[in-house]
């Protein structure tokens, strides 16, 4: 314990740099416009703005992608709460009650609450990760190929268990992504699969391209031709600071919030939209008048705001103590700490500790700064969001484009980008879950790679994924998972998708 | 209503069964390995084989709740989706050939002009500054290589 408050204190010194104090400042303000805007998200902003980290120390570009992720978590829910629109797919939820506060003209509580709940969620999950992260690294020393493939496999099962529609399509999609993502020369052999004799395609799919089209043109695409009246909330937003019977109404909400949002966002692929649902439900269930949720209660905008912004930080738990993303926004800056040369995995933290408790710093000064500026910012983000959706649209577009060239400089990932945008759309229309594909396409390659190594290691015994305590409790989990939906009716995300 | 939508979820299972299927044949191709030492068809014959699978319940899920498996299609205006579709697969064939700036200008024009129905005066106008604003954050500021063309811009 005290020697993270140490390194903590190391992390400090080193983020309060004024080129990183900077960095971080760009960043979470980036995520807060990202966040406000529907259509693009986090993770099409850190893809268009990483090849202009190149020239960047790693820190520095680092710590400013990752005040992208969590300001987009800030900004997402001034949209839902003003618009009535999610800025972010994770701010949902916070339409239900958020918009209606807005209605019976207490917007600026709305407001107000969810910026303090995510920020006491942001500072509880970045605690969390300080002492968990190394804790979690060095038992992941203890990891070998196997434990690394039965965790992948858990974490893709419980994204398909967890999905709101059908889990036979859900976990379709993971197989698909599976696929999509082991496209490119063979990790062992080097043979060229399913390149088609294309040179862009030996490297395999990037995964610029396919969230820009799958997420970003997508969305635009879904809203062609459908008239988007933006009523945006026009009185003065008063009254920010919640009052005392609203801190007593929330400050429960906000810990269970946290709380959920954390330990959830550790699982790969749950990500922080999930837990989301999962936290308003609770506190639905806790509460002892239900019924006014969806009527402006403040519980339903305190908890689940609290919960995606703990969630966020708890994604960052298997990236920097793993190597494995959770989500398409960590598996980009997984390949972003890859570019610059660290090797993601139980050793960065060691390796490179000024990077890891620097950005974890960073995180604590980028909430601080959310907090500070996102209030009196919200006037701008009102105006920006005044903007006629046929102008934003095409200027989503054109971000995803240039986001899905930049990467490699080639116009391959455009075609690329314009294949899944199609494919992100029939997907909304058969009603096809999106994040298993991505969570697959992103852990694909490293889930093959662990697979074949376990073979080879156990000279072709598939025994072996039982035989080691870890790779066997990942295994058997795994499998309660996927037989749960046989032995009941109500599967967790669908009861939720049904109930709200 | 519920026929066509049946037609639908169902084609729409019945075509992943088809590319479980070319995915496991494609495998085969590449050298399945053994156990022992997977080759590099290995996990894309598996995958394969398990999409087959799954697409099939899928299927039966579609005959059983058509209502579940397929949202309204009609709704939806195709032709524009069409021509932005088009129009992004052009400014992939053409952004190296002419340039970022000219590209993007015509695809700015295009989108709001033809798409969202802006008059052609506002249009020209937001795409100039458009791709010109563009270029200014992104190659200029950001330093982000973005193509010249044969124009040099």
């Amino acid at each position: 314990m005290l020697e993270s408050l140490t390194s903590l204190a190391y992390g400090f010194n080193i983020a309060l740099q004024p080129q990183n104090l900077f960095y971080c400042f760009i960043g979470v303000t980036m995520g807060t416009l990202v966040g406000v805007l529907p259509g693009i998200g986090p993770t099409a902003t850190i893809a268009l703005l990483l090849p202009a980290t190149f020239s960047l120390n790693p820190i520095s570009a680092i710590i400013m992608l990752s005040g992208i992720c969590y300001g987009a978590m800030y900004g997402g829910s001034t949209t839902s709460i003003l618009l009535n629109i999610p800025g972010e797919a994770s701010s949902v939820v916070t339409c239900f009650d958020g918009y209606q506060m807005a209605r019976q003209g207490r917007a600026g509580a709305a407001l107000g609450i969810s910026a303090f709940a995510s920020f006491i969620a942001g500072t509880f999950s970045i605690f969390g990760l300080i002492l968990l992260a190394p804790t979690l690294a060095n038992f992941a020393l203890r990891f070998g190929p196997p434990e690394y493939f039965a965790l992948m496999v858990m974490g893709l099962t419980v994204v398909a268990y967890l999905a709101r529609k059908s889990m036979a399509k859900a976990l379709m999609m993971a197989v698909v992504g599976i696929l999509l993502g082991c496209i490119g020369l063979d990790p062992i052999t080097a043979t060229p699969r399913f390149t088609f004799g294309m040179l862009e395609l030996a490297d395999g799919i990037g995964i610029a391209p396919v969230v820009m089209g799958l997420f970003g043109i997508a969305e635009v695409l879904e809203n062609l031709g459908v008239l988007r009246k933006t009523e945006v909330f026009a009185e003065k937003i008063k009254g920010l600071f919640p009052n005392r019977e609203d801190w007593k109404r929330s400050i429960g909400p906000i810990t269970r919030g946290s709380l959920l949002g954390f330990f959830l966002g550790l699982l790969p692929g749950v990500g922080a939209i999930v837990p989301q649902f999962l936290s308003y439900a609770l506190e639905k269930k806790l509460s002892r008048r239900p019924e006014r949720f969806g009527n402006g209660a403040i519980e339903g905008v305190a908890s689940p705001e609290a919960c995606n912004n703990a969630a966020v930080g708890g994604t960052f738990i298997p990236l920097l103590s793993l190597g494995i993303p959770s989500t398409a926004m960590t598996a980009i800056l997984l390949g972003a700490l890859m570019i610059y040369g660290l090797t993601p995995g139980p050793l960065l933290i060691k390796n490179s500790p000024d990077l890891f408790w620097g950005v974890i710093a960073s995180m604590y000064i980028g909430n601080l700064m959310l907090l500070i500026l996102n209030l009196p910012l919200i006037p701008l983000w009102v105006r920006v969001l005044k903007i006629p959706y046929s102008y934003l649209s095409c200027f989503i577009i054109l971000f995803c484009l240039i986001g899905a060239y930049s990467l490699n400089n080639s116009t391959t990932d455009i075609y690329i980008a314009a294949i899944f945008s199609l494919i992100g759309l029939l997907m909304k229309k058969f009603q096809y879950e999106p994040a298993p594909l991505v969570l697959a396409f992103v852990l694909g390659p490293l889930l093959e790679t662990a697979l074949r190594r376990s073979l080879i290691q156990s000279d072709g015994s598939l025994l072996i994924f039982l035989q080691r305590p870890i790779s066997a409790a990942f295994i058997v989990f795994s499998i309660v998972v996927l037989a749960a939906p046989l032995f009941s009716q109500i599967r967790l995300g669908r009861g939720l998708s049904e109930e709200d | 209503m519920k026929r066509i939508k049946t037609i639908a979820a169902g084609a729409g299972a019945l075509f992943w069964v088809a590319a479980g299927l070319l995915a496991s044949y494609g495998a085969t191709r590449l050298g399945l390995g053994s156990v022992t030492e997977p080759g590099a068809g290995f996990i894309f014959f598996w995958s394969g084989v398990i999409l087959v699978f799954l697409s099939l319940i899928v299927f039966a899920e579609s005959i059983r709740s058509p209502a579940d498996t397929a949202r309204e299609m009609g709704e939806m205006n195709w032709a524009k989706i069409a021509l932005v579709l088009l129009s992004l697969l052009l400014y992939a064939f053409f952004l190296e050939r002419l340039g970022f700036i000219l590209t993007t200008f015509v695809l700015v024009t295009f989108l709001l002009g033809c798409i969202e129905d802006i008059n052609w005066f506002r249009s020209l106008g937001v795409a100039s500054a458009a791709a010109l604003a563009s270029y200014a954050i992104f190659e200029l500021w950001l330093k982000i290589r973005l193509p010249k063309g044969f124009f040099g811009f």
